[in-house]
């Protein structure tokens, strides 16, 4: 066995390339009978010959290693090193003794000089063999690890050195600065925090330093090799480019420890990385494989270039002389021919081909890949964009085609004198084939339906009830379903006790009107699709007439109220009745009802039945709900998706956290959690799938919180408007302070205009009547008295067309266009108001 | 030395940075395709840089964001294949991370162990969103079966976390990461988007299955989704009560499609079908005519797709049943239907307008050579004939004469000088493919310019000159007496006209009947009563349902006192006498009533006469 494998280190001949020539090492180990006979290192050297595209011999030569017969001596490794004493690349050979007993293994690297001999530069023993990677680096320097423990020589360190810091892996590596360093990486113990995870070592001054700077952490353990490309000190901070392929198949391009670029790799277990130099066309990474496949990368781009297999090893040189470097691929010597060089290829993918030996296949030049591939990628991108301009090209035929040949029907049908059947624009959406007259009168029933007319006369009273929410006293009055006055005049008003001072007084409440059950707005629309649908909407409709009841409340603040002491009050029902004689145009008569007295007890602060069981169907949960509506602030959002559904809303906020279905009434959905926060009430109506209004009752805080989460849910194209909101001061109410405060601003601008004017006059006035005439003489009198009546005349004149101080009138129009700006503002708001509701 | 910044946040930039870069891109839509393709070749490369080292915990929420980014970008661009193989890959990874051993390479076992094994903590809903885009391939796939498996696992998941799923898991990765790695298309959308396409899919792949499907659309009716989706549900549903014979609410469901999308002209399309399935051609022909004007309107071409959403819904819906169902002919061929319905169903000034209309439409089309979608129609001198006969009996002889004279001058030239016909029945073995073809197109040029012929012959007997009349049914006749038969001694009198053969041997026959009829006719104006009967009996012959010939060749019999053969010959005229078109048979082979009439009740009374003496 063991014979075996020296027989195939021997045929596996050990190369370098150095300065354009290839150099065979191999270890002479002549079984010859001759007993004096010694075991020798021989080294020859070649050149390529262009003309006779072969290696032809140029020198040669042996140097001794044992006198021993018995010592079996092997070559580890051989690369080129900077010398560092001599300054120059050297090719260094690292050969292995093994003694007899196999208990010691003695070392010698070799040396090529430039005389071409062999010298021995260093010598060691080690009481283990060399297994793994063994590198020769400048000094040359002797690296190989051993137990989770690097340790290295060279001619300089004094026998072998061992670096103070053990890690299971260990990558090593030379940095191409002016003074190489030469480093080594390793994984620090999981467990020290302090330290950066990449441990790196330079082994020339023993610094530790950041290992991450050249490779990241996860990197270590997945490098097979790797190689610096460029290293630079700026600042004390280590900037440098590296190229690794790891294990997971790729090869890696590194900047400053970040990963700038990958490429997946064909082969696996990757040995060995070089660089090609070849001028102009840029760089190639050659990587070469250990099952014998080669793989070359261009630099730039980080694209396969080309690929072999069945390679014994590559070498990167200038073998043609020609100032760029190539690439020497030796293949595999399948025959028993004992002539190394007998099947290569030399070729810097840019032009070069040499090949010999390879059987059929004729030496290749191929052209620059790169510029081909930029040629297709610009082409490509022209295809592409000729093809954007056609595609609009053709559309906008497609469109004039269409066009004109609209136009032509329209023209051919006049002249024929057909009706034109052709596409008003709102025919585009055309969607019935035939539309029935049902839903127009269906909707005039609806109407009629909302406004019934009154025809008895008094509203009759169910109930009425009081209610201590939040800091408001909120009183409630549910009119029967037989009631049916007008919703639109309905208000509840309260007034003190008559027994505290003389006159009732009327406290200022906020009134509020609603449907029991709650209503939903007509849809029309949606229902009249089918006729099943169609007969059910009625039959709510009907219901609505009978069993609505209709629901006032009037809240007003708590704390006035106690402190002027007033424990009782009177709730008084406000409508708008309609004569049995009215005629058309007649408007309607207000009419005032007393419905009962409320008294307020501070002590009657109980907790809400309705927070606490939402789900019992009790007159005083719904009394709490109406109270809660009253209450608080309210807001009508409309959603608006035109180009994606909703979906199931009301499914979504029941699956959000807390909230939970009111039963008396079910379209009502309460959030409320113990704790400070106020209730939240839900309403949401879907008017088709693809809009739909949302009432809000909560705290403005509130209402944005959920609003904010439920933007993430619906569609990003939908549209949310505010239909109404009712906080605490209505439109309706700002738009009359509005135009109060623009009346008033008016009025005194104006007046104080004119003021200003009168009292100047009056001044001038007072001057001139202080000036008394001098008694004496009737000329003087005369003259006076015909300048004060000049002056009068003047000034009465000037009071029919005053002149105004031209800055102050300026002044005063700025500041009543900005008051009134602000009432129109508010009018719009009021009519938006009155429009959508 | 300056710590360098981690690769976690390095590459949670790049992968942030390419998102925002895609979704600019998205708003640009020209350069849609091309942003694409640059957007998911970026993502790839990050991948592979985020895969090339072995998987770990700390990266695991980057890499599924970006396999997932990467994942949508491969599906956009129809990249299937590639596209599975990064989702089982990045499974896989997750299962490394967290050592469990799926024990099978199958896929379905793979994701089971995935999600389990990532169950409580913050990358399920990552593994869930990929999970998602795999449901998405199967679905391109039409591997319902698979989706079919994880369907409750999926629903159940979905419904369970709701729609906080995913908000849990942004605000849990807010605390670990300052900055998160953001995906390109919300999951939920896509979520959306599937579950509407996986139920339009499987609603078109069970239309027969009645209640179950139905109920099953009903529902998916209700989910957020596009628009048009929405539109293809009550499309389906439609569909599926048709299968189930309600055409009425079929109806229905076709006007909620179009309702809600007015692009939905299949639904359109299919509403046409079911009028004409329930024969009431009145609303046929006006969903026929809105068809036509709604596939001229410039927006019905183009699909609806939100700007801003990298997947189209077409990515899914690639099921042969329902592209059966979406599918509608082109404007053209609408417009013939549309003219050939007016015309059969008796609306002529309309048809033969209409068929000016389409002649017109494809003349523009021949000068811009737009669209090949011409091959649905039927070929051009059969449109011209079909367009001839309806003028012929709108009344306008010199329109039609100007019509058939191009067809002639077109097809003459090509009419062989004897056409062979083979016994069907035999035929086919016997002979060669390509020799089979010629003789095929060569009796449909004789056909077409036989029936060219008829058309003046009839247009001549309507200017009541009955000299060029006789001549030009007579080189109808010529043309048509060049066809033998190989094989039989005499033609079928009926032949089936369920193959084409049997359709082209129809014609043939009727042809032949409705020109010796014509000429026979002629003949009886201009006095030539023996000639006249005997065309007139030849055509009886050919075609013995002929309604005219009968007719006729009982008033040539009693001019020539022959009453009693007269009387017979009325007699068994009116016996089979059904006057409405054939279907299956072009319009110009029909008895288009354009010649000379004969009263009946004159020839009732004449009858009378005969039976009272």
């Amino acid at each position: 066995m063991e014979k075996l494998s020296s027989e195939d280190s021997h045929r596996k001949a050990h190369s370098l390339s150095h300065g354009g020539k290839m150099v065979l090492f191999t270890c002479k180990r002549d079984p010859a009978v001759d007993g004096s006979e010694r075991s020798g290192l021989t080294f020859r050297s070649f050149y390529f010959e262009r003309e006779g595209n072969a290696f032809l011999k140029a020198t040669g030569g042996a140097a001794s290693i044992s006198r021993k017969l018995s010592v079996h001596v092997d070559i580890v490794t051989c690369k080129c090193a900077v010398d560092v004493q001599k300054r120059v690349k050297t090719p260094s050979i690292l050969v292995t003794k093994k003694s007899e007993k196999g208990a010691s293994f003695q070392y010698s690297l070799f040396t090529l000089s430039s005389s071409h001999q062999l010298e021995p530069r260093i010598e060691f023993k080690l009481p283990y063999q060399m297994k793994g990677k063994v590198c020769i680096l400048q000094g040359p320097t002797v690296l190989w690890s051993h137990h989770n423990s690097v340790l290295y020589t060279s001619p300089l360190a004094e026998g072998v050195r061992k670096i103070p810091i053990q890690t299971p892996r260990w990558v090593f590596g030379e940095l191409p600065i002016h003074k190489g360093q030469l480093f080594a990486l390793g994984l620090s113990e999981p467990l020290s925090i302090n330290q950066p995870p990449t441990i790196g070592y330079f082994l020339e001054d023993g610094q530790v330093f950041d290992g991450s700077l050249i490779l990241p952490h996860p990197y270590i353990c997945i490098t097979q090799c790797m190689q610096v490309l460029t290293a630079d000190r700026v600042d004390d901070v280590l900037r440098c480019a590296v190229i690794a392929a790891t294990s997971k198949q790729q090869l890696v391009l590194f900047e400053n420890g970040m990963v700038k670029d990958t490429c997946e790799l064909p082969f696996e277990q990757a040995e060995d990385i070089q660089t090609v130099d070849t001028g102009r066309n840029g760089c190639l990474f050659v990587v070469f494989f250990k099952p014998g496949h080669v793989c070359a990368v261009w630099k730039e781009t980080l694209q396969i270039a080309s690929c072999w297999s069945d390679v014994s090893s590559v070498h990167v040189d200038d073998f043609l002389g020609c100032g760029t470097e190539q690439m020497l691929l030796l293949f595999r010597n399948q025959g028993l021919s004992r002539e190394p060089l007998e099947k290569f290829l030399i070729t810097d993918l840019c032009g070069i081909s040499y090949s010999c030996g390879q059987g059929s296949e004729a030496p290749k030049t191929s052209p620059p890949q790169e510029n081909s591939l930029l040629t297709l990628q610009a082409l490509e991108s022209r295809l592409q964009s000729g093809l954007i301009v056609l595609q609009e090209l053709e559309r906008e035929v497609r469109v004039k085609d269409r066009v004109l040949q609209q136009s032509i029907q329209v023209l051919t049908e006049m002249l024929s004198g057909r009706e034109t059947v052709l596409s008003q624009p709102e025919q585009e959406g055309l969607v019935a084939l035939w539309d029935g007259d049902e839903e127009f009168n269906d909707e005039t029933l609806d109407d009629k339906m909302h406004e019934t007319p009154v025809l008895s006369s008094k509203p009759k009273i169910d109930k009425l009830w009081h209610r201590i929410t939040e800091d408001q006293l909120v009183v409630g009055l549910i009119l029967t379903a037989e009631s049916s006055i007008p919703v639109s005049g309905v208000s509840l008003s309260l007034l003190t006790e008559p027994g505290q001072s003389s006159m009732p007084e009327v406290i200022q409440t906020q009134s509020q009107v609603f449907w029991l059950p709650a209503r939903s707005p007509s849809t029309p629309t949606l229902s009249s699709s089918s006729p099943a649908a169609k007969r059910s909407k009625q039959h709510i409709a009907s219901n609505d007439l009978k069993a609505c009841r209709l629901a006032v409340t009037a809240a007003t603040k708590l704390a006035p109220l106690l402190t002027s002491g007033c424990v009782k009050c009177h709730a008084m029902l406000h409508y708008m009745e309609k004569s049995e004689t009215s005629f058309p145009g007649s408007s309607p008569t207000t009419a005032a009802l007393h419905c009962g007295e409320v008294s307020v007890d501070i002590r009657d602060l109980r907790q809400n039945p309705l927070l606490q069981t939402p789900h019992i169907k009790t007159d005083e949960v719904r009394e709490d709900l109406l109270s809660l509506l009253t209450v608080l602030d309210h807001w009508v959002l409309h959603i608006d998706s035109p180009d994606y559904s909703l979906g199931d809303i009301d499914d979504w906020i029941q699956r959000r956290q807390g909230f939970k279905k009111i039963e008396v009434s079910p379209e009502y959905l309460l959030l409320f959690s113990p704790g400070p926060s106020a209730p939240m009430l839900l309403r949401w109506n879907q008017i088709n799938p693809f809009q739909g209004n949302l009432s809000i009752h909560s705290s403005q805080l509130q209402m944005l919180q959920f609003l904010d989460s439920m933007l993430t849910y619906l569609p990003d194209s939908c549209f949310v408007q505010p239909v109404k909101c009712t906080r605490s001061q209505s439109t309706a109410q700002e738009f009359a302070s509005a135009l109060e405060k623009e009346v008033l601003s008016l009025r005194e601008g104006l007046s104080s205009l004119l003021c200003g004017k009168d009292e100047e006059e009056r001044n001038k006035g007072g001057t001139g009547q202080g000036e008394v005439p001098k008694p004496g003489s009737t000329e003087e009198l005369i003259r006076c008295t015909r300048e004060v009546w000049q002056q009068n005349v003047e000034r009465s004149r000037a009071r029919l067309s005053p002149l105004v101080d031209a800055g102050k009138y300026r002044e005063i129009i700025q500041s009543i266009s900005k008051v009134k700006m602000d009432a129109d503002l508010a009018a719009v708001r009021q009519t938006q108001m009155t429009l959508i509701s | 030395m300056i710590q360098p910044p981690s690769l976690l946040d390095r590459w949670t930039q790049e992968n942030n940075d390419l998102v925002s870069k895609c979704k600019q891109d998205a708003l640009n839509r020209d350069h849609n395709l091309f942003g694409q393709r640059r957007c998911s070749s970026d993502f790839h490369k990050l991948l592979r840089k985020i895969q090339g080292i072995p998987p770990h915990l700390d990266h695991a929420q980057l890499e599924l964001s970006v396999v997932y980014n990467t994942c949508v970008f491969f599906t956009a661009r129809s990249q299937f294949e590639e596209a599975e193989l990064l989702l089982t890959q990045g499974a896989q990874r997750v299962l490394q991370i967290t050592g469990v051993d799926p024990g099978s390479s199958d896929p379905s076992v793979l994701w089971r162990a995935a999600l389990k094994s990532v169950a409580t903590t913050a990358l399920h809903c990552h593994v869930l969103s990929l999970l998602c885009l795999q449901w998405g391939i199967w679905l391109t796939k039409s591997c319902l079966n698979s989706i079919k498996e994880f369907r409750e696992e999926m629903s159940s998941l979905l419904e369970r976390q709701g729609g906080a799923a995913w908000d849990d898991c942004r605000s849990e990765s807010k605390e670990k990461i300052p900055n998160i790695p953001s995906l390109v298309l919300d999951p939920r959308r896509l979520v959306e988007l599937l579950k509407i396409c996986t139920a339009i899919v499987q609603g078109a792949e069970r239309l027969n299955e009645g209640w179950s499907t139905l109920s099953a659309l009903q529902a998916a009716s209700a989910l957020p989704a596009p628009r048009g989706l929405i539109a293809y549900t009550h499309l389906l549903s439609g569909s599926c009560l048709t299968h189930m014979n309600r055409p009425q609410m079929a109806l229905l469901c076709y006007r909620k499609a179009l309702e809600t999308d007015s692009r939905c002209v299949c639904a359109l399309y299919q509403s046409m079908l079911i009028y004409r399935q329930l024969e009431n051609s009145h609303a046929e022909i006006q969903a026929l005519r809105l068809l036509h004007s709604t596939l001229l309107l410039p927006s019905t071409t183009e699909p609806a797709v939100a700007p801003s959403h990298p997947l189209s819904p077409s990515l899914f819906l690639c099921s042969q049943s329902l592209s059966r169902l979406i599918s509608v002919p082109s404007a053209l061929s609408v417009l013939h239907s549309l003219a050939l319905k007016c015309v059969i169903h008796g609306r002529i000034s309309e048809g033969v307008e209409y068929y000016l209309d389409l002649l017109a439409a494809i003349h523009s089309e021949d000068q811009h050579q737009a669209h090949a979608t011409v091959s649905t129609l039927p070929k051009l001198p059969k449109l011209y004939l079909e367009a001839g006969a309806a003028l012929l009996t709108a009344r306008r002889p010199a329109d039609c004469m100007a019509l058939c004279d191009e067809v002639i001058s077109t097809t003459l030239d090509l009419v062989p000088e004897k056409v062979l016909l083979e016994d069907p029945e035999d035929g086919c073995v016997a002979r060669s493919r390509g020799v089979k073809e010629e003789a095929e197109s060569g009796l449909e040029w004789l056909l077409w310019a036989a029936a060219a012929y008829l058309l003046q012959g009839h247009c001549y007997s309507q200017l009541k000159d009955w000299q060029q009349a006789v001549t030009f049914y007579t080189r109808c006749v010529n043309l048509l007496v060049k066809v033998h038969y190989k094989n039989r001694g005499f033609p079928p009198q009926v032949p089936s006209p369920d193959k084409e053969q049997g359709i082209d041997l129809c014609v043939l026959q009727r042809l032949k009947g409705l020109s010796l009829a014509g000429r026979g006719i002629s003949f009886a104006q201009i006095d030539r009563l023996r000639e006249a009967l005997r065309d007139l009996q030849l055509s009886l012959q050919a075609l013995p349902e002929g309604v005219s010939a009968g007719q006729w060749c009982g008033e040539v019999l009693w001019r020539l006192n022959r009453k009693q053969e007269a009387a017979a010959c009325w007699e068994n005229t009116w016996s089979h006498s059904n006057t409405s078109l054939a279907e299956g048979l072009p319009v110009y082979t029909q008895e288009l009533q354009s010649g000379p009439m004969l009263d009946s009740t004159e020839l009732h009374r004449k009858l009378q006469e005969l039976g009272s003496i």
